[in-house]
């Protein structure tokens, strides 16, 4: 536990901790203060257009599926612009997600409701480049300082100090993105209530939202431990941003565009980008480009990816990468 | 006497795929016993270092059999570990932290009294100091910082890799203080070092390693006495009458520079009794004791020719290459055997 308390001091203490928190505060604030600029709460004739338009595009929607029924049914003429799909449940506006609200149809008004999720992936994405670097520079700059030395010669047990380092990284990481992406959404929500629209918040909303944000947290722990793992591995920092950077530019990039010229189907099932957005938003529909290839009836080219088999990937690959950390650091040399 | 410190057999070597394989450590031994001031000696790259570091576990060994405060280390470091305080070749520390918070920091992940933290600032002399950043630091302060931590535990062993690295005069001086109030204390110390006089000074104990082996080892005066010639430096009106009396008398004698070298004399009453009963007066008759420093370069075979500069690999051992070595097995009586 001293071992923990020690480094979680250390951790604080960094300069570049410091600077990263301070750059994504100020980023927080640049977007808060860039989006109240932008808004303002709506006046009541200005509501009342939008609830005009959402009620008339609703009846359009109405019209358009009972005009659907009922050329199935032969009650009406096939007119050359009408849109009628093989089943007119696809069109049936009691079956969609999500129908047309009058929040929809504000101009420069901020809809918390509309804008939550957006907002809080770029949160979680800005948190886990934050992991992803501050994993890897708080046990790369150890390594190469002499601080893991000097710390063996006190605890001379390599897991127990490595150990120590990753949960004091990983617990600092959970809490602070917690708190941050929290006050966040919550800066927003003022936001919205103060100078824009809150927008519907239902239960629904909310349990979408939570899953999200517990779903994003465990990604940013993830992008720790991954941006540790690595650097360890690499015994310099540099090595985790390195490696991040050819994966980026060799797989996502060049192999993506390898299997599109070798004609693979779902190079997407071989990206870890796609179980990562699997994974933060619950599923991911990605094109199978070659489904649809014979041209024979109704395609569907869409195929899904669910978070568990995101959650799987992510764990696989973390684990991997902190298991071999921790076989190599325990029997590295270290001179 | 208590072993404190048994290295026995150890060997340590680095593999590269540039450089291939190399024997940085080659069956080296070392026994430091309890309340001693052993010195570690021996060139750049000869594998003190590395023996240090396999010691506290920080490189694996190949083989060999290594004990501190009687337990097995590596494996079982851990038990002792709260009662050696170490230093390891020019240790660096993070240069934001200041060296309060440093010290601090190692303090409560070992579970020692915060407390301490000023003591042994005050000790090494960064009492004043202590709040500065690591990063504006001489060598010399990072050097004490260093020593402090190692001696923040109150350690009952002190292993310290060149402790006097980028001090000043006055702060070698402060550093060899130190190191003789610990002894005093009853602190074993060892200590690796290239300033053979301040070796010479401190040290009890000294253990030459050349080219990974164990060259030389047992107390300073006994290693020094097996290299003593029996030499003897004469100060005399006439140096050519005076090695022609000498000759006659046996006694082999040199000119130098005005003044006579005389080899091989056990008994200095045989020069001037000689040289007496021919008139010839001697003024000066000086023992030519081999020091610390002619030692290890015999020993090390790292003597300076401005004809071959020597190069840093020299002191490394080829990996099929053994050669004959001069090895002074010190024995528990301490008899030192060639």
């Amino acid at each position: 536990m001293n071992l923990i308390r020690a480094e979680l001091e250390r951790l604080a203490a960094r300069r570049f901790v410091q600077l990263m928190v301070v750059l994504l505060l100020a980023a927080f604030a640049v977007a808060a203060a860039t989006t109240v600029a932008d808004s303002h709460r709506p006046s009541a004739a200005e509501l009342e257009q939008a609830q005009t338009r959402a009620a008339e595009q609703l009846a359009q929607l109405e019209a358009t599926h009972e005009r659907c029924l009922r050329v199935k049914a032969g009650q009406l003429p096939l007119d050359e612009n009408d849109y009628i799909p093989a089943d007119c449940a696809e069109i049936d506006p009691a079956q969609m997600e999500q129908l047309p609200v009058a929040t929809d149809f504000l101009d420069g008004v901020f809809v918390f409701a509309k804008d939550a999720r957006p907002l809080l992936y770029t949160v979680l994405a800005f948190l886990m480049l934050f992991g992803f670097l501050v994993g890897a520079s708080y046990i790369g700059a150890d390594l190469n300082s002499g601080g893991v030395v000097n710390l063996l010669l006190w605890r001379p047990r390599r897991e127990a100090v490595l150990g120590a380092k990753l949960a004091a990284l990983s617990g600092a990481l959970l809490v602070f993105s917690a708190l941050t992406s929290a006050a966040y959404l919550a800066a927003f929500w003022l936001i919205g209530q103060a100078a824009g629209q809150p927008g519907r918040l239902d239960g629904e909303f909310w349990a979408g939202l939570g899953g999200s944000y517990g779903r994003g947290l465990v990604a940013v722990l993830f992008a720790g431990a991954i941006g540790f793992a690595v650097a360890t591995l690499g015994r310099h920092t540099s090595a985790a941003l390195g490696t991040v950077a050819a994966y980026l530019v060799v797989w996502e990039l060049g192999a993506r565009l390898v299997f599109d010229v070798l004609g693979s189907g779902r190079p997407d099932r071989v990206m870890l980008s796609s179980y990562l957005t699997a994974w933060l938003s619950g599923e991911v529909r990605l094109w199978d480009g070659y489904a649809c290839a014979d041209g024979s009836g109704f395609c569907d080219g869409f195929y899904t990816v669910g978070w568990p088999l995101g959650l799987a990937v992510l764990l696989a690959l973390t684990g991997g990468l902190v298991g071999a950390a921790f076989v190599l650091f325990r029997r590295r040399d270290l001179i | 006497m208590t072993a404190v410190i048994e290295i026995e057999g150890l060997r340590k070597s680095f593999h590269s795929l540039r450089r291939g394989r190399r024997v940085a450590v080659d069956g080296f031994d070392l026994r430091v016993e309890a309340g001693q001031v052993h010195g570690f000696l021996g060139p750049n790259g000869s594998g003190k270092t590395t023996t240090l570091r396999a010691l506290l576990g920080l490189v694996r060994s190949d083989s060999g059999r290594m004990r501190v405060l009687g337990i097995d280390s590596p494996h079982r470091l851990p038990e002792v570990a709260g009662r050696v305080g170490a230093i390891v070749e020019s240790p660096q520390f993070f240069g934001n932290f200041t060296a309060h918070r440093t010290l601090r920091l190692l303090a409560v992940a070992g579970g020692v009294p915060t407390g301490r933290v000023d003591e042994v600032l005050e000790q090494v002399g960064l009492r004043d100091r202590g709040h500065e950043r690591v990063r504006g630091y001489s060598l010399g302060m990072k050097q004490r910082l260093a020593v402090a931590s190692a001696l923040l535990k109150g350690p009952e062993l002190l292993i310290l890799d060149e402790p006097a690295n980028g001090l000043d005069p006055a702060g070698i001086r402060e550093m060899r203080d130190l190191t003789r109030s610990l002894a005093a204390a009853g602190v074993t110390v060892l200590i690796s070092s290239h300033i053979l006089g301040e070796i010479q000074l401190i040290c009890d104990h000294v253990t030459i390693i050349s080219r990974g082996r164990r060259v030389a080892a047992g107390p300073v005066d006994e290693v020094l006495a097996g290299f003593d010639r029996h030499e003897w430096r004469i100060g005399i009106a006439d140096p050519d009458r005076a090695v022609a009396v000498l000759g006659a008398a046996g006694v082999t004698a040199t000119a130098h520079d005005g003044h006579l070298v005389a080899h091989g004399v056990a008994d200095p009453e045989l020069i001037s009794r000689t040289l007496g009963e021919q008139g010839l007066w001697v003024r000066e008759l000086t023992p030519l004791r081999p020091d610390l420093e002619s030692v290890f370069l015999e020993l090390t075979g790292s003597a300076p020719d401005p004809a071959a500069p020597r190069q840093v690999d020299d002191a490394m051992l080829p990996p099929a290459q053994r050669e004959p070595v001069i090895d002074l097995d010190v024995r528990q009586d301490g008899e030192v055997s060639a």
